[in-house]
């Protein structure tokens, strides 16, 4: 009875959603006060509907309701509650309905945030609903969480696969998906913009604040994610340009170049044509990694679902939704009044150029992402797009837009530089960071041109905000703090990478039990290894005391594990933190002489690449809680 | 030509000529940067250069995967051909024989010489091309 409920409450909420839809878009008088209220508050109706569902959803889940099917296969009565929670959106299922709640609590802050008098807000929350009731439809129609194994159900459930039940995983897909769903904002307010026609409404500044937000979101999600993938998956590295990897990265690239245009929209409105476009853009390549994800036309980790069904509805929808914005925009493309001069050099022209690099980048792994499926339907030969050829794209074009961002910092909004521009801070930082790039040509004696290109960058960009902060500490010189800490985090995501990528190393062992041997500067001792019992899986424990240079030793214990319910193995790595590197183990298999193969990496810089990732994302957050941008 | 005109069809020349040579520029990088994935089969029917990196998927044959120090070696298999890997480090945890693996590596007499071995994390994984073989 309770399941139904559930399934009934968001049938109606679709229902309210639509109304919400038609009223606001079909109706010539949408800014008469009586019906923006009416939109309000059936939209706000609506969104509990949906989000009581959802709780009972979970409640559902929490007490091991098996007559749901969805649950009945992806959670287990052994589990902890945490892990029942979580294995909601640890397939498809219950993981689109997790987007779509998200979507609509979007739509919700944004309507109980904005004022009725907002005259964009009806429209928004018409397009916001209309994408709802897509989503619900597919939802409903396609891969219904609610459908039920009647009358006897299973007693204990299968599982949530194992590498799936770890804190980071729980809250990863959760941030990142607040995050995609999130640009549905910025995006409804560009189309609101549109269909008025109305040159004089500034949209650009209505969205500010909610597109840094979901930017943070996206941010801070594509990070777990990395981090989840190091130490779970056993990966080791930080980044695998695994197609869903590539699919966060392209709107997440889309929407920094969307919040740089909007920020010269808002100061002098330029840009104003691009800035909607990207809005466009951003959302519907969200869009895209929800089809890619949910389609399984490439293989991937997360492709968790192979159902062709699926891929054509979500296909469809977007090809709509992107086709009728682009439709929109051409439409309204002469009435938007954007002055069009740009000055050269000045902070726009910076900024423009800026934008057309993020463009180059989100084309590249467009086509690195597609490619493969385009060359196997024209000549029936697989191929794959690695790490080389991303890293051809990405170095050379993140190195020059750095040298752009680190001119921009001193040049001028609608002004030109001069000879005077270049003055102490651009030398000594430039001087510095040569300095920098020499030292580690000399000491690591590396001629690799793109790690020494991007060490150059990296510490140019913090070289010069180190400056300007200076600046503000002594003098008192205003700094935006947003621009300053995400600029500083791409400088030192820039350093870390190219050290992380210089001096890291990895080799696979064979070591005997009570033997020892050196790797690099490590002596690593086996200790032992032993068989461990637990309630839902056996694992192989192995000991290692490793001893570093320093004479500082430490016991490492990489395990494998074997679950019951699904005879699944999965490897727990065993990491050694210290502030400039990660040592890290994980054990496979024994050898026919008794001896096991053991892999060791000594990554250097990883933790620094996340922290500056991190850091950029809490950049964002000081821009929304700031009160010198108005919401 | 009005100037106004002419300095429009110059800034349009040249945003093409910019976006054209950057386009070529990435799908050069692209065409030179790719990994070409065969089964056994068409690794045996075809020329493929040496030294060139190449993914081939197919399944482990039972009873051939060796170990020795820390390289292992097996044959890749689409039960018609096989083709020998040589691989150094740890497989993934759901490689096991008889099932589906891929390998990224060079070909250098008859031998995959890899630097990556991927067994999928879905245990009902089949490489592409299998499938349709194991149904028969």
């Amino acid at each position: 009875m309770i399941i139904e409920i559930s399934h009934f409450l968001s049938i109606l909420a679709t229902g309210l959603f639509f109304l919400v839809g038609y009223f606001s878009i079909f109706t010539p008088s949408s800014n008469s006060n009586y019906l923006s209220s009416l939109i309000t508050r059936t939209y706000s109706q609506g969104f509990f509907f949906l989000f009581f569902s959802f709780l009972i959803y979970v409640w559902l889940a929490i007490t091991d309701n098996f007559n749901v099917a969805y649950i009945a296969n992806h959670s287990n009565t052994a589990l902890p509650t945490f892990y029942k929670i979580t294995s909601i959106w640890s397939a498809h299922e219950g993981s689109m309905f997790l987007w779509i709640v998200f979507l609509s609590l979007w739509g919700f802050i944004f309507n109980i945030r904005v004022n009725n008098n907002e005259i964009l807000k009806p429209k928004s929350m018409g397009i916001i609903s209309f994408i709802l009731v897509g989503f619900l439809v597919f939802l409903l129609a396609t891969s219904n969480p609610f459908v039920t194994i009647l009358p006897i159900p299973p007693l204990n459930g299968a599982d949530i696969n194992p590498v799936l039940q770890d804190p980071a995983l729980a809250i990863h897909p959760p941030t990142l998906y607040l995050g995609y769903v999130g640009f549905v904002i910025p995006f409804a307010c560009a189309i609101a913009f549109l269909l008025h026609g109305d040159s004089e409404i500034n949209w650009e500044a209505l969205v500010k604040k909610w597109s840094v937000s979901a930017w943070v979101f996206l941010t801070i999600g594509i990070t777990l994610g990395s981090w989840w993938a190091y130490y779970e998956l056993g990966w080791g590295g930080y980044w695998f340009w695994d197609p869903v990897e590539n699919v966060a990265l392209m709107p997440w690239l889309a929407a920094t170049a969307f919040i740089h245009s909007l920020g010269v929209s808002i100061k002098s409105s330029q840009l104003r044509i691009w800035t909607i476009l990207l809005s466009i853009l951003v959302f519907s390549l969200s869009l895209f990694g929800a089809f890619i994800v949910r389609s399984g036309i490439i293989d991937s980790v997360h492709s968790f679902a192979n159902d062709p069904d699926r891929g054509l509805y979500l296909l469809g929808f977007i090809g709509l939704i992107v086709f009728t914005s682009v439709f929109l925009f051409v439409w309204r493309l002469s009435s938007i009044k954007s002055s069009s001069v740009i000055k050269k050099f000045s902070k726009q022209s910076f900024i423009s150029i800026n934008n057309i690099l993020f463009g180059t980048l989100i084309f590249s792994v467009m086509l690195g992402v597609t490619y493969p499926l385009i060359y196997e339907f024209l000549f029936d030969q697989k191929i794959s797009v690695g790490a080389p050829f991303y890293n051809a794209i990405f170095i050379p074009v993140v190195v020059l837009a750095s040298i752009f961002l680190f001119f921009s910092v001193d040049s001028k909004w609608s002004r030109s530089i001069n000879f005077e521009f270049f003055t102490a801070p651009i030398f000594l930082s430039a001087a510095l960071s040569l300095a920098l790039t020499f030292f580690v040509m000399q000491f690591f004696n590396t001629q690799s041109i793109s790690i020494l290109a991007s060490i150059f960058a990296g510490s140019l960009i913090i070289f010069r905000y180190i400056y300007e902060i200076i600046n503000f500490l002594f003098k008192k010189k205003y700094v935006n703090p947003f621009s300053v800490i995400a600029h500083m985090s791409l400088g030192l995501l820039l350093v870390s990478i190219s050290f992380n990528s210089l001096l890291s190393t990895e080799r696979a062992l064979s070591i005997d039990i009570n033997s020892m041997e050196e790797y690099k500067d490590l002596k690593i001792f086996f200790e032992d290894i032993g068989v461990e019992n637990n309630s839902n899986y056996d694992s192989i424990q192995a000991s290692f005391l490793v001893e570093d240079q320093n004479g500082r030793a430490f016991n490492l214990k990489p395990e494998k594990r074997r679950y019951f319910t699904r005879g699944q193995i999965t490897t727990e790595t065993a990491i050694h933190v210290t502030a400039l590197r990660d040592i890290y183990i994980t054990i496979g298999d024994q050898l026919d002489d008794g001896s096991w193969v053991v892999n060791v990496q000594i990554n250097y810089l990883i933790r620094w690449i996340w922290f500056s990732a991190l850091l950029m994302g809490f950049a964002g957050i000081i821009l929304v809680f700031s009160k010198r941008v108005k919401a | 030509m009005n100037p106004i005109r002419k300095r429009r069809v110059y800034s349009i020349l040249f945003v093409l000529l910019f976006s054209v040579s950057g386009i070529s520029l990435i799908l050069y990088s692209l065409n030179s940067n790719l990994d070409y994935f065969f089964t056994p089969t068409e690794l045996k029917d075809r020329n493929i250069p040496s030294e060139k990196r190449i993914k081939v998927g197919g399944m482990v044959l039972s009873g051939s995967v060796e170990r020795a120090s820390s390289t292992i070696s097996f044959t890749i298999t689409d039960y018609e051909n096989s083709v020998k890997v040589v691989y150094e480090g740890i497989v993934p945890d759901l490689f096991k024989e008889d099932s589906g693996v891929v390998v990224l590596g060079i070909l250098r007499n008859k031998t995959i010489y890899a630097e990556e071995v991927l067994a999928k994390h879905d245990e009902n994984y089949m490489p592409p091309n299998i499938e349709m073989n194991n149904d028969n």
